[in-house]
């Protein structure tokens, strides 16, 4: 059984109330969290003035950027020397942890609050007029476990949309009364001295519920039908050039990537900047070429060197200026990668990732 | 010489030639003609993907390569000048390169031969009257739609201000740039084309194809200011409306509120060359103690941090140079009129210095330049201001 805090008000107020209760009672020196900002926007932000709470939407269903790349462009020269609650949604919490790993970031003094994630919209629904509708339809799905139609596709696809090691998890997914009911889930001792003189009523009650596998078995067709249509398997070269034949090269999938770290892309250094000369021995050779060149070299060289890491969020379809579905390739590639090595990535920092350790009786079938 | 740098250089006479199938497939067979003669050894220019969804640029040596061509293209997915920069960025090479680009394209080819990115020597600057672009992301919504629109423009006869980029709409700059050689679209007999040599170098490319250029150019040039004016109309009712957009840090601070800190505009501007931006460099990364020392002060603060420094940062970096092309906006994702803002704020910069980017490539970027009886204004600022202290 898991250690639940009842509190009866909407889900809404109640996460309110308690983030309020951690600023006030100094348990906490901030809180990180998605905050309302003009009419359907939202931005990320660190609040340590309780009144800044007002504005302050922990679970609305937008991801301007990966909560995961911001945490670690917080505390990557330094962990943060006071204690901050991070309220962020599993696929970021993973992706911070990954980055954690990474040596990008550090845990220390963070009091993590996640949910059972309905998913997000893609960035550019705010520009939509009934956005309103949007939100209410969307939390309606969430009470039934359904999957909206509108959110990212990636996260119709999603199946780790409970979170790995979050301190407390806020029970979103099946809760038909979400409106008058929230269930806050205790997963660690630091969870429980942070509520402690917190109003609630404290029992114990499974997390796992049947309405979280009734989703998990609908994103797991959504998946298939995600995957069936890229048909990735299928791609070959010839494959990658007629998905990403419209690519221009603005390599803002990286950008917006939580796992793509590195200060200067290797794909956009020195190395690959060619001489006349070199150019014009691949022109004669080919009577054309393409320029900017490597274009689909970026792509597979991106997928080789984060597709382990790859935690699924969908930040770079969602950015992508030409619409390719990036998030869903990388997402398919990596769950085979992955799946090599048994790994999956932010689910626990102690596990070292895949190609960081050397096993010597790995693959051996390829030496045959 | 450098026909780019041949300032005096006015167009008086130009070629007509007749339109074969459609304005691209004359303009192709004019360069399979110039590649035939060994004119060129490659002509860079817009090509259709094979997935028919998209247009890249391709460097064509092997003519049949020209089949998917399509010099004048309804999108500008990449800007020319940051292909062309690619190829040259390193130093000039063997091959006689001919590029057809947008004049936009051009301007930046030129500033950015200015900043050393890329080498005209060589290079044969092809350009036409520019229609404007359809915006990325209706036509990658629906390709088909989006090739029916632009060729209507042709077609038709009538260019179509309202399916263009809002950056194109308030284009005044899309005819004539310091080319060598320019198709004339405007003002024309319904199937001739105008071929308008803008150098010594492009009389000499029309020389050696043997095509004489006598035609009489006044219609074609009262139908660009025809629309050159209605543009700066448009143009002027834009800044109208994104000038309190950018007015003092409030409401600088709500038009970026969307800004997700992608600096995608700045991967896809063609000026900002940097290799790493200095706002992306370790310099513009602080410790958590800061962060942290920030959002008390002022009760909370917003991630990703800067991004307001980091508009203006690159505004005052490369607002000089900007040509107005719209890649910024074409590419962001959070829908800000990116490039009609820093159109404005350029507009302004480069009238301060009476600076045009890309009109010629002798001209020094101004803040290469010093003169000492530069500015006189700001000392009279500066002399108020002190007195007042």
């Amino acid at each position: 059984m898991d250690k639940v805090l009842k509190i009866n008000k909407s889900m809404e107020k109640g996460i309110i109330d308690l983030l309020k209760f951690l600023l006030e009672s100094k348990k906490v020196d901030g809180i990180f969290t998605l905050r309302k900002l003009g009419q359907n926007n939202v931005d990320y932000a660190l609040i340590t003035d309780v009144s800044g709470l007002n504005d302050a939407v922990p679970f609305y269903p937008l991801m301007p950027a990966n909560a995961g790349k911001i945490l670690s462009h917080l505390t990557q020269k330094k962990p943060i020397k006071k204690p901050i609650a991070a309220v962020v949604r599993p696929c970021e919490l993973r992706a911070f942890v990954e980055l954690v790993k990474r040596e990008q970031g550090s845990l220390e003094n963070f009091l993590f609050i996640s949910s059972s994630c309905g998913g997000v919209f893609p960035i550019k629904s705010i520009e939509q007029k009934d956005f309103d509708k949007y939100i209410s339809n969307y939390w309606d799905t969430v009470k039934n476990a359904d999957i909206s139609a509108d959110i990212r596709s990636t996260c119709k696809a999603c199946e780790y949309f409970t979170p790995y090691s979050a301190d407390i998890t806020v029970s979103l997914v099946g809760e038909k009364k979400l409106d008058k009911e929230c269930r806050i889930f205790l997963n660690t001792d630091k969870a429980n001295q942070a509520i402690k003189g917190f109003d609630g009523e404290i029992s114990e009650e499974e997390f796992e519920s049947s309405e979280i596998s009734s989703l998990l078995e609908k994103r797991k067709t959504e998946k298939k039908k995600l995957f069936d249509e890229i048909h990735i398997e299928d791609l070959g070269l010839e494959g990658m050039v007629e998905v990403f034949g419209k690519c221009i090269g603005c390599h803002v999938c990286s950008r917006v990537c939580p796992i793509c770290y590195c200060i200067l892309c290797d794909f956009e250094s020195a190395t690959y900047d060619y001489s006349q000369s070199d150019y014009e021995k691949e022109l004669h050779k080919k009577g054309g070429l393409r320029l900017p060149p490597d274009t689909i070299f970026f792509q597979i060289g991106r997928l080789t060197h984060m597709s382990f890491s790859c935690v699924g969020c969908g930040m770079c379809t969602d950015v992508c200026p030409v619409d390719i579905p990036v998030a869903a390739i990388f997402q398919k590639t990596g769950e085979e990668t992955r799946q090599l090595f048994d790994y999956l990535p932010g689910k626990d920092v102690e596990e070292t990732i895949p190609v960081m350790i050397f096993k010597e009786e790995e693959f051996t079938e390829l030496g045959e | 010489m450098n026909t780019a740098e041949n300032e005096s250089y006015s167009p008086k006479k130009g070629a007509v030639i007749s339109i074969k199938d459609s304005i691209n497939k004359t303009i192709i067979s004019f360069f399979k003609g110039a590649l035939e003669k060994k004119i060129f050894d490659a002509v860079l220019i817009p090509v259709k993907v094979p997935a028919g969804d998209s247009y890249t640029w391709i460097l064509i040596e092997d003519v049949s390569l020209f089949k998917d061509a399509a010099p004048i293209a309804p999108i500008m997915p990449v800007q020319g000048a940051n292909a062309l920069s690619s190829l040259t960025r390193k130093g000039k090479g063997n091959l006689k390169i001919a590029a057809i680009m947008r004049p936009c394209e051009i301007r930046a080819a030129i500033e950015l031969s200015k900043l050393e990115q890329v080498h005209l020597e060589n290079v044969f600057l092809f350009s036409f009257d520019c229609p404007g672009a359809l915006p990325l992301s209706d036509y990658v919504q629906n390709p088909p739609k989006g090739e029916e629109v632009f060729e209507s423009f042709f077609t038709k006869n009538k260019w179509n201000e309202e399916s263009i980029k809002p950056i194109c709409k308030m284009c005044d700059n899309f005819s004539l740039p310091n080319c060598d050689l320019h198709f004339g679209i405007l003002g024309t007999e319904k199937n001739d084309l105008l071929l308008i040599p803008n150098s010594i170098k492009g009389e000499g490319v029309l020389n050696e194809m043997g095509i004489a250029f006598k035609n009489d150019l006044s219609e074609w040039k009262k139908k660009v200011d025809e629309i050159k004016k209605q543009r700066e109309k448009t143009k002027k009712e834009a800044y109208h409306t994104i000038q309190p957009m950018v007015e003092g840090l409030d409401n600088l601070a709500q038009t970026f509120a969307k800004c997700i800190g992608c600096h995608n505009c700045m991967s896809v501007c063609p000026i900002c060359y940097c290799r790493q931006c200095y706002f992306d460099s370790e310099v513009s990364k602080f410790t958590s103690d800061n962060y942290l020392l920030r959002a008390e002060k002022r009760g909370g603060l917003r991630f990703p941090t800067d991004i307001i420094l980091f508009q203006s940062g690159r505004m005052s970096h490369m607002s000089l140079s900007c040509v107005s092309c719209g890649m910024c906006e074409d590419v962001c994702p959070a829908s800000i009129p990116i490039a009609q803002i820093f159109s404005f704020i350029a507009n302004e910069t480069q009238k301060a210095f009476e600076y045009q980017p890309g009109r010629n490539v002798g001209e020094p970027l101004p803040l290469k330049e010093y003169k000492e009886e530069e500015l006189q204004e700001l000392k009279k600022l500066v002399n108020d201001s002190v007195g007042q202290e």
